[in-house]
């Protein structure tokens, strides 16, 4: 009997080849419904961050700083990163620092970090006084660790780190979203760090295109009430070896 | 031999292929999108759109590994041939399922934001200085656009009007597409990966690309032994069926085809007339030499359609040496007759 002949054109696949087509096909179709569900069973853990919507929009009232972000330091001694809506951060006032205020938003919490992403009235300075924590210098560091966007990393997206959300960090952190640096071992007991330039402003850009690795940095860890905050130095950065 | 263009000529077969390619699709990223999810081990679910990102991405590249397996595994074994003849279709729903993954990354990680998702697609991420962190998405969005060419060439039209050589030519753009590929995931999601799904995945799909092309290409190398001059060793007669062909890879030119009925040889051009099909993977069908791919016929002895028709191919002279075919791979030139040889 010759070998079985299939024209591209035909109808019918010819008897002989029916059977080991068949098989084929069902083993793409069973393979494809295993391979889906094992590689996603495996997804790695993307952590706790959540953005908390279901809880509404909430009003604190606290203490404002703003270098090298915006940050509402509450009376009982918490810490709020303040961001906009997307990917944007909040435009405060210099004249602000270290006067009371409110600030209404929607919550994003991850672990013990909170932030804020404020929406309108946003933050308003209230009259009154209001004691601003103190600055403790807790000296200079080189710390192993990742530069990620806050809002993400708390729970705007999940996961909120890594090379593959980098643009995505990026465009926050352009936008001025607060940037943290999240540690590999805790530091003072804390492993999240708002991270700054090394003059106390805003992240220096080139550190940018470190964002989502794993690097050490150099630079001034200062103590601001319940936050931590990395004055890094960008010339510092290197990359880090996997933890 | 005429034809018209259809956007698809459908049969049964192709029916039936494409709806086993999207009953494929469609499982695999319903099991990852709703079977997998239940068996994680993660504090609070992933979101949907990562989610969705990873099961389209991860499933395009399955596909495109998929489409560059079919060709090597035909010719290991031909009854895989048939999954060949309709590899456009795969062609057009891998690049589905890349736009797919494309509209997921571009309506989350480029989106909430006042830069525009376009420019933030080439400009967030610059760090073309550095290995570790170099931007991968470029990388993914070239594999993208050599995958859209690809996807919207596939069709009879552009082949007759590009010529099926240059159609050819851009058509092995896959190669540089799985390339891009590759270097997309190994260069983004792997170097988040801390568990070993994706990189073995990875390595599986590039081991089964380059372990399938090995393997054929071993099988295609024929023995080359010089047996005059210009002339080389086909192999046994004895390996070439009752209607049914060998194919030569010469060191320099266009396979060829040997094809052996009613007892004697004949050797023409591989390549079909009408779009480059391989007629050394078609038979001999009421005496002529018959293209697997679209029926075009061609007479054994001097690579003439029958009359009414006109398309012609290349002929070759053949020698029976001691049991052993010799062919010179001097192409005549097309419709030239050549006396079959008795095996």
């Amino acid at each position: 009997m010759s070998a079985p002949f299939f024209i591209g054109w035909a109808n019918h696949l010819p008897a002989p080849l029916r059977a080991p087509l068949f098989g084929f096909a069902l083993l793409l179709l069973a393979g494809a419904a295993a391979l889906g569900t094992l590689l996603s069973a495996l997804t790695d853990d993307p952590g706790g961050g959540e953005f908390l919507f279901a809880e509404g929009a909430k009003t604190l009232q606290g203490v404002v700083t703003t270098r090298p972000y915006p940050v509402l330091h509450l009376p009982d001694g918490r810490f709020v990163l303040l961001s906009g809506v997307g990917k944007t951060g909040v435009e405060a006032d210099p004249a602000l620092e270290g006067r009371g205020a409110t600030a209404t938003g929607v919550m994003l919490r991850r672990g013990e970090v909170e932030q804020m992403q404020v929406e309108p009235p946003g933050l308003v300075a209230r009259d009154g006084a209001a004691p601003l924590p103190a600055a403790e210098p807790l000296g200079r560091w080189r710390i192993a660790g990742e530069i990620c966007d806050g809002k993400c990393w708390n729970g705007a997206m999940r996961p909120g780190v890594g090379v593959s959300h980098r643009a995505c960090a990026n465009l926050c952190l352009i936008g001025g979203v607060p940037p943290l640096f999240v540690a590999q071992r805790p530091l003072a007991g804390q492993s999240i760090l708002l991270l700054g330039g090394a003059e106390g402003g805003p992240l220096p850009p080139p550190l940018l295109d470190w964002v989502g690795l794993r690097v050490t940095l150099e630079g001034a860890v200062e103590r601001r009430g319940g936050l931590l905050v990395f004055l890094a130095d960008p010339a510092s950065v290197r990359h880090a070896a996997a933890p | 031999m005429s034809h018209r263009y259809r956007p698809v000529g459908w049969t049964r077969a192709k029916i039936l292929y494409d709806a086993v390619l999207l009953a494929a699709v469609w499982l695999y990223i319903t099991a990852y999108m709703q079977w997998g999810p239940l068996l994680q081990r993660v504090t609070l679910p992933l979101d949907d759109a990562r989610l969705g990102m990873q099961a389209y991405g991860s499933c395009a590249l399955l596909l495109l590994t998929l489409a560059l397996s079919i060709g090597p595994l035909a010719r290991i074994d031909p009854r895989f041939l048939p999954l060949l003849y309709n590899r456009r279709h795969l062609g057009v729903i891998t690049f589905a399922v890349a736009l797919g993954h494309a509209f997921q990354v571009l309506d989350w990680y480029f989106a909430f934001s006042p830069t525009p998702s376009l420019v933030g697609l080439l400009g967030a991420d610059t760090a073309y200085g550095q290995l570790r962190g170099f931007p991968f998405i470029p990388l993914g969005i070239a594999a993208f656009l050599i995958l859209a060419v690809l996807a919207a060439t596939s069709h009879d039209f552009w082949l007759a009007f590009l010529a099926p050589p240059v159609w050819k030519a851009i058509h092995m753009a896959i190669y540089a597409a799985y390339a891009l590929v590759v270097a997309h995931v190994a260069l983004g999601a792997l170097q988040d990966a801390r568990n070993p799904g994706l990189a073995l995945l990875l390595a599986g799909c590039i081991a089964t690309v380059v372990g399938l092309h090995l393997v054929a290409a071993s099988r295609d190398r024929t023995e080359r032994r010089a047996a005059e001059t210009g002339w080389i060793d086909a192999g046994p007669v004895a390996a070439i069926a009752e209607d049914r062909a060998i194919i030569v890879h010469p060191e320099d030119g266009e396979a060829v085809a040997i094809f052996r009925h009613a007892g004697r040889l004949s050797a023409v051009s591989n390549l079909c007339a009408h779009q480059n099909g391989p007629l050394g993977e078609g038979r001999i069908v009421d005496g002529c030499i018959t293209c697997p791919w679209h029926g075009y016929q061609y007479r054994p002895e001097d690579g003439c359609s029958p009359p009414p028709y006109t398309e012609r191919v290349a002929t070759y002279r053949l020698r029976v040496r001691d049991g052993r075919v010799l062919l010179d791979p001097r192409p005549n030139p097309p419709g030239t007759r050549v006396e079959p040889v008795p095996a």
